[in-house]
């Protein structure tokens, strides 16, 4: 697998070597090496089953909790493997936020407490850092100003667009330096699609960023680089530019060309 | 099973052939009223209607763009086509030009219009190649079409040497054969850029420029 | 291509069948609300007349003829100040041992459903609840009865948690399985630890559900009569000791009901039917109101 040509020399902020992941005795992703360039966002696209929401769910230790679930080879963030028998994943999933499919808002929650769960439920008691970090993760999320004044109303209150920025405000309390989104804007209208791939560019800034989707338009709207899997392989890895425009591999092609089935 | 899109790449390619063949017959028949001294006025009508067939394929071009967000070779086929017809659409109106140096000039048959006539050969056969390779998306084909351009260029400015140093002879069949070779070395760039759109569709890779 | 006329009479035939079983639907809704709407009116009818304030502060009273009920003696009249303190203890001790024990097994069958214990344990307890309570009443009675070589609270308790055990279980489990598995991931993706999206999201989420299954576990504790009479035993007065036996509102109602034709017994008998039944609506009545309300954005949510 060649490397896109700006990211050499580039300490990638992820990197996988022969990453297997599956169900008992069934491989979902047949050893996937990538690099993940730091404060970008990456985003992981092919056809249903292909090992895209495997892949991601094994950089924060999140596919282990399928009961059966295996996971073989290294995943490396800044360096050290994850799946190191000495690394606790519940500190590795503090270091990475997980956005989901479908907002998850914790229903009993208030949109304050929904924001600060991350930090309230593992000990943080401090009221001026936690009203600190809601303002802040609001904000972050493109949220603050429509929810400033009803921050005790219950999270689920919320329009479907809102609560996306909910959990990614949720996300960003704890401060993570990794997010990753699992098609968050696939149950979205697209206005509310439009904000938030809007808040993805701002959010690069600060955050590497890794997003499944499988909306080709959004991957070339809204990513830097561009990860091609097909039935657990990585066929191919580029600038979205370059991939969009000229691949090279002809799958790859087929792919984004529709000439897919 | 074919996708949305490729209906209408059928009728965008279907087009540009109709425009392919016609802006050849337009500049051969350019070629054949010079060199027998008539009046060629059908090739205004070929022109036009040159010019509306680009119009068209501009259109759908961006309609399909618009439409599909196509992406890869599909993308690039459309880019490519938007170019390659205005590429005919110049063919068209540099064979107009060359009759409207006919009307201008009246009768010709005293010129000596052998150099003419060879260096409009070559441009005619660059015109085939160029079409050939469009329609085969013949990638060598199209790799050779630049080299032939340089010949091109080579007798215009030969032409033109000769003239300014005073060896063109009688006015009218100096001026005429000089303005007459500008359009053909015109023409013989609009097949190279040809070429080079057909590289591109294929390869995604634009030649560099010189 | 039959035209709109024509299917004009397989129409008429088609609505008559709709009502017909319209009709016999209603009737089979009729014929279930009957017993229930006879029950209910002999209890409020027999009983409301015991209903005055005494009636929960004295003893049942002894029994009287009817000579001796005309004469308005007060050794007639009485309440049963016995039974409801003594269930009121026997519910109380089985709830505090039933809910810890079965929120925790109904945790357990819901979070780790994987485990071959979990799937055994989980069968198990779904055999339990539907035996016979008169079986285990039997069971703690050779076990603690025997032992302590009399009825008690703790036996008739301890036959109660047991019947309680796997309703509280059972709810739990359902009620904590229909917590989205999102909202589990979500927390542990923001490194919170299991235990603690556990207790803290999954529970706080399903807690509408365990609430209504530890007040339905309660309600039907409140009402076993079986189990009670073969360990708990009786006794006339309040609960005088935790291996005594202690009275209960059921066993009032068997005991006065049925022993002996003595109208002050009956009445006390169906007085306390009436407050046993006045207490089950009370608290099926409050699980739908309080828990309904309140959490009803929850309810919407799953």
């Amino acid at each position: 697998m060649t490397e896109p040509r700006s990211l050499g020399g580039v300490q990638p902020k992820f990197e996988t070597k022969g990453l297997k992941a599956g169900f008992r005795s069934t491989w979902v992703l047949n050893g996937i090496d990538l690099k993940i360039p730091p404060n970008k966002v990456t985003a992981v696209m092919g056809p249903s089953g292909c090992g895209k929401t495997t892949f991601v769910r094994c950089l924060n230790r999140l596919h282990e909790l399928t009961p059966g679930a295996v996971v073989e080879g290294e995943a490396l963030l800044d360096g050290e493997d994850i799946y190191d028998r000495r690394v606790d994943p519940v500190a590795v999933r503090r270091r990475i936020g997980m956005v989901f499919q479908k907002p998850n808002p914790f229903p009993t929650m208030s949109i304050y407490h929904n924001v600060v769960a991350g930090l309230t439920l593992n000990g943080e008691r401090d009221k001026k850092k936690l009203d600190h970090a809601v303002e802040h993760s609001l904000r972050g999320a493109y949220l603050w100003d429509e929810v400033k004044d009803k921050l005790t109303n219950s999270g689920a209150s919320l329009s479907g667009g809102q609560q996306q920025r909910l959990c990614i405000a949720r996300a960003l309390a704890v401060e993570p330096e990794v997010l990753l989104m699992d098609e968050p804007c696939s149950a979205l209208d697209p206005t509310a699609t439009a904000k938030i791939e809007e808040l993805l560019t701002q959010l690069k800034r600060d955050y590497t960023i890794i997003i499944v989707t499988h909306n080709l338009q959004q991957a070339s709207r809204v990513s830097d680089y561009t990860a091609f899997f097909y039935l657990g392989k990585l066929v191919e890895f580029d600038e979205t530019t370059t991939l969009f425009e000229n691949p090279r591999e002809e799958l790859t092609e087929r792919y984004i060309t529709g000439k897919f089935g | 099973m074919p996708r949305l899109m490729d209906m209408g790449l059928d009728q965008l390619n279907s087009l540009l052939l109709d425009m392919a063949t016609l802006s050849q017959q337009a500049v051969s028949a350019s070629i054949d009223a010079y060199s027998r001294g008539s009046k060629g006025t059908e090739v205004r009508q070929m022109s036009n209607r040159l010019h509306a067939l680009h119009r068209q394929v501009s259109d759908l071009s961006v309609e399909m763009i618009a439409r599909y967000q196509p992406v890869a070779s599909d993308l690039r086929f459309l880019k490519a086509c938007m170019e390659i017809s205005y590429g005919f659409f110049r063919y068209g109106r540099y064979a107009l030009d060359i009759t409207s140096v006919l009307e201008m000039f009246g009768d010709l048959g005293n010129c000596d219009k052998k150099f003419v006539v060879d260096t409009a050969k070559k441009t005619q056969e660059m015109i085939r190649l160029s079409l050939e390779a469009f329609a085969k998306r013949d990638l060598e084909m199209a790799r050779n079409i630049p080299k032939m351009d340089d010949v091109v260029d080579e007798s215009y400015r030969k032409n033109l040497r000769s003239t300014i140093q005073g060896k063109g002879g009688d006015i009218k069949c100096a001026l005429s054969a000089t303005l007459i070779l500008r359009y053909l070395e015109r023409i013989a760039d609009h097949a190279s850029y040809i070429a080079e759109s057909v590289e591109y569709i294929a390869t995604g890779i634009e030649p560099k420029l010189d | 291509m039959t035209s709109i006329s024509q299917t004009g009479r397989r129409q008429e035939w088609r609505r008559i069948l709709d009502r017909i079983m319209k009709v016999l639907v209603i009737l089979a809704v009729v014929i279930a609300v009957i017993p229930l709407v006879l029950v209910v009116w002999d209890v409020v009818s027999q009983g409301l007349p015991a209903i005055t304030l005494n009636f929960f502060t004295h003893n049942p009273p002894s029994p009287c003829s009817t000579g001796q009920i005309a004469s308005g003696s007060s050794y007639c009249w009485g309440g049963i100040l016995n039974g409801i303190e003594g269930s009121f203890l026997m519910v109380g001790m089985a709830t505090l041992i039933a809910v810890p024990v079965g929120v925790g097994a109904g945790i357990y069958f819901s979070e780790w459903p994987e485990s071959r214990l979990s799937f055994l344990s989980s069968f198990t307890n779904d055999v339990l609840a539907e035996f016979p309570t008169i079986t285990i009443g039997l069971f703690i009675f050779v076990l603690i009865v025997e032992t302590t070589r009399t009825f008690s609270a703790v036996a008739g308790a301890t036959s109660l948690a047991i019947i309680m055990l796997p309703i509280v279980a059972r709810t739990t489990e359902e009620s904590l399985k229909l917590v989205p598995t999102t909202l589990r991931e979500a927390s542990m993706a923001l490194g919170i630890p299991r235990w603690k999206t556990i207790f803290r999201i999954v529970i706080s989420t399903g807690r509408s559900g365990l609430a209504t299954g530890i007040l339905l576990a309660i309600a039907r504790a409140a009402g076993e009569t079986a189990p009670l009479v073969v360990t708990a035993g009786y006794l006339n007065f309040p609960p005088t000791g935790l291996f005594q036996p202690t009275a209960s509102i059921p066993y009032i109602i068997y005991n006065f009901g049925t022993g002996g034709d003595y109208a002050n017994w009956t009445t006390t008998a169906w007085g306390a039917a009436l407050a046993l039944v006045v207490f089950m609506l009370i608290l099926n009545l409050s699980v739908k109101l309080f828990i309904g309300r309140r959490f009803a954005g929850v309810r919407a949510e799953i």
